[in-house]
């Protein structure tokens, strides 16, 4: 399923929404602030490249050189594009 | 040295798991705990290092943190040290920046906030061979002259890389230069103003704009001036839509990748490597339970089978030590303190020793290894569900050694809520204090020969299941229906695999082992004299048991009998109960000296087991066995738990809290178990 952006720029995904091994740009975050400042200082900033490792209900990207582990319903506020422009 | 020869503080800081107390440690000759997992230090720590010329400076260890702009305690713990605002530690002459060198884009971010503190900033490049293997080339010559502080290539772990440190923390340190990183238009307005509003007031501040940032965080320290423009100028990026601290960090990052790209730098591109393929099962949702399943069997197992020898060992030696001093001591009262009370009492509890250390090789396994951070990942699905982030599962694991560090390690815990949540149910987690409670209780429940060794390890599997379970239930209660607000989503790093490093699990055996010890040689020797005098005296008769029921002890079990009596306890046991609120293991030492026992654990084991009621009725039952055991596991009885509580808390509210609702919970248990049990004919 996408997820209609509200600033009218298309469709983005979320990251829980593609697949593992798949590198996707940060297109925005959609999170309480405090949260989105800690993603963002974690390295998921808006642009920034991350490799989704593994899926399933809490899954594990990489990012900056590091892996985190997302809660599946932190993932579903951290909207995505693919690296090649798809979306 | 400073001019007035006074020593100088360098703070130690950098993000999660860069290896700063490694370093600290190779630095000061300290053993200060590490880890591969995040949140290891939740406290400052101080140590004295040495530079080439002699010179002493101390240095303090920080918690990790990933930005100046705090979320949990612990991260705001290290910003008091490094504004100065901490009681007792000097503002720092100097800042040690302890950076990932795999990991540069996101430790420099930080180092790019620590730049505008003010202070003298040096950076220790760290794991530059875990970097190099990831194929990052590394200029830390290019970065120095890029950022103008210093970068030191190390290998804290290795000792690499510390004598040019040590030389680098000789020299002056000099300040950094003036911001690079380039700030976005509307916010550098506003900087600029605020900035300016603060110099007007304190011409002295040289770093104007970090406070202007402070200011517009929310910091309330400064100029009346200062603030109130920050004030309106927060207010006004908030009515226009601008999202100021993201800018910030984008600006940050931006820069960071621009020096990077510049000096060549950028590289490290994921490659599988073994910790994917451990991770594809350790992090499997049906295979990754069945590796944490099987580690705790493992456990568990090893603590009855392979502890046995050393605890044969133990046990002969107090006999044997018991014998020598009945054979050389004349008889009287001195020979029945030291067989009866010393020895009976301190070699009660000194002989599960091997028991504890086999759960602190486990356990530090678990952490060294990396694999502590992907237990707590596997579980944030169950923790979720009772209203906690898989974050929580961290200072519960550590609890079950000691619920006092694991107390201490809710500061990493983000959400106030959570934190209180985890404190409230720590406890509950079986610590090592209860294995000789457990242990001695399972073998006065069941007959050696009958049961065999997997078959205690399940019954210990279990009792640690029904803390854990009941833990589990009460944080939903306390989470969701007490204090409101949902769980907090997990965001958590996943270190690298490493080998566990075979210094660092000793190490942390060999501490344990003191701390027991000297427990055992303090508290457990101070209460088993005690108890030993309120056990002997008044003397009422020759025979051992008539004097017991007549002695203060006596009195006080007989008086508390009615009580727990529905528990299916005598009055010997309640004896146990009250000396054992100091420390549960104490359990262990009063009933050696009630039944004055000598010190040797298959001779408690049989007393218990020959103890009856006035009836002839046994008293330690399979039932009330299991009577005590519940009550065991849920009891809080442990003074210094509450200490840290009250500490951690703030106040002695939620501590008193704890200690009813646990009491209550192990009474009311203890009793079902007893009504439960008859109602089935046991």
């Amino acid at each position: 399923m996408e997820t209609q952006d509200v600033a009218g720029e298309g469709y983005s995904l979320d990251l829980t929404q593609v697949g593992a091994g798949t590198e996707v740009r940060v297109s925005r975050l959609e999170c309480p602030p405090q949260t989105c400042q800690r993603l963002r200082e974690m390295g998921f900033c808006e642009n920034a490249l991350v490799t989704k490792i593994r899926g399933g209900a809490d899954l594990v990207c990489w990012v900056c050189g590091t892996r985190v582990a997302l809660s599946a319903r932190l993932a579903k506020q951290i909207l995505v594009e693919h690296v090649d422009g798809r979306s | 040295m400073k001019q007035d020869g006074v020593k100088r503080w360098v703070a130690v800081i950098g993000n999660p798991n860069a290896g700063k107390s490694t370093l600290f440690n190779a630095l000061t000759g300290l053993r200060q705990r590490v880890g591969n997992y995040p949140g290891v230090t939740v406290e400052k720590r101080t140590g004295t290092a040495f530079t080439l010329h002699g010179e002493a400076i101390e240095l303090i260890d920080l918690p990790g943190m990933y930005s100046l702009l705090p979320q949990s305690p612990d991260e705001k713990i290290a910003l008091q040290v490094l504004r100065g605002e901490s009681p007792g530690v000097p503002r720092p002459d100097g800042i040690l920046c302890v950076v990932d060198a795999s990991n540069l884009e996101r430790n420099l971010f930080l180092v790019t906030q620590v730049m505008e503190l003010g202070v003298p900033v040096l950076v220790a490049l760290n794991m530059v061979d875990m970097a190099e293997s990831r194929g990052v080339r590394l200029r830390p010559q290019e970065l120095s002259e890029k950022l103008g502080i210093p970068f030191i290539p190390t290998q804290a772990h290795r000792g690499k890389g510390l004598v040019e440190l040590r030389a680098a923390l000789g020299q002056t340190l000099l300040h950094p230069g003036p911001r690079q990183w380039t700030m976005p238009p509307p916010l550098a307005v506003a900087v600029g103003q605020i900035a300016a509003a603060w110099r007007d007031s304190l011409p002295a501040e040289g770093r104007a704009e970090g406070k202007a940032l402070e200011l517009l965080a929310g910091s309330d320290v400064g100029p009346e001036g200062a603030r109130k423009l920050a004030q309106a100028w927060r207010e006004r990026f908030r009515k226009e839509a601008y999202d100021w601290s993201a800018a910030v960090v984008h600006a940050r990052y931006e820069y960071v990748r621009n020096v990077l790209g510049e000096a060549g730098m950028i590289g490290g591109t994921r490659v599988a490597s073994w910790t994917d393929w451990i991770d594809a099962i350790v992090l499997h949702p049906v295979a990754g339970w069945g590796v944490l399943a099987a580690m705790m069997v493992s456990l568990f197992v090893s603590i009855f089978s392979i502890a046995s020898y050393p605890m044969e060992w133990i046990d002969s030696g107090f006999t044997w030590a018991g014998q020598l001093l009945e054979s050389q001591m004349p008889a009287g009262i001195l020979r029945e303190l030291f067989v009866n009370g010393i020895l009976a009492g301190v070699g009660g509890v000194v002989i599960f020793l091997p028991q504890i250390l086999i759960l602190f090789f486990f356990l530090g396994l678990l952490e060294d290894s990396g694999y502590l951070a992907r237990a707590a990942f596997l579980l944030d699905r169950v923790m979720h569900r009772v209203g906690l982030s898989g974050k929580s599962f961290i200072p519960l694991l550590s609890s079950y050694a000691c619920a006092i560090p694991g107390i201490m390690a809710t500061r990493t815990v983000e959400d106030p809520k959570d934190r209180l949540t985890t404190i409230l149910i720590a406890p509950l987690m079986s610590c090592s204090a209860r294995i000789p409670v457990y242990t001695t209780l399972i073998a006065a429940a069941v007959p050696v020969a009958l049961v065999p060794v997997w078959g205690k390890a399940v019954a210990l599997l279990g009792l640690y299941a029904l803390g854990t379970g009941t833990a589990f239930f009460l944080a939903w209660i306390f989470r969701k229906k007490m204090l409101g607000g949902g769980s907090p989503p997990l965001i958590l790093e996943l270190p690298p695999y490493r080998c566990p490093a075979f210094q660092t699990v000793a190490l942390r055996m060999w501490e344990r082992a003191l701390i027991f010890l000297r427990r055992a040689g303090t508290v457990i020797l101070a209460l088993s004299i005690l108890l030993w005098f309120v056990s002997s005296f008044p003397k009422s008769s020759e025979d051992e048991s008539i004097n017991l029921a007549g002695s203060y002890a006596g009195q006080l079990g007989h008086w508390m009998e009615p009580v727990i009596r529905p528990l299916g306890f005598d009055w010997r046991i309640g004896i146990g109960l009250v000396a054992s609120l100091a420390a549960r293991e104490v359990f262990v030492s009063t009933m050696s000296i009630v039944y004055h026992v000598g010190g040797e654990e298959g001779g408690l084991v049989a007393a218990m087991r020959g103890a009856a009621w006035p009836d002839g009725i046994i008293i330690y039952s399979p039932l009330t066995c299991l009577s005590l055991l519940v009550f065991y596991v849920y009891a809080l009885q442990c003074l210094s738990t509450v200490a840290v509580a009250k500490r951690e808390t703030g106040g002695w509210g939620w501590p008193a809290f704890m200690m009813l609702y646990m009491t209550g919970l192990a009474y009311f248990a203890a009793w079902m178990v007893q009504i439960v049990g008859h109602a089935l004919g046991f």
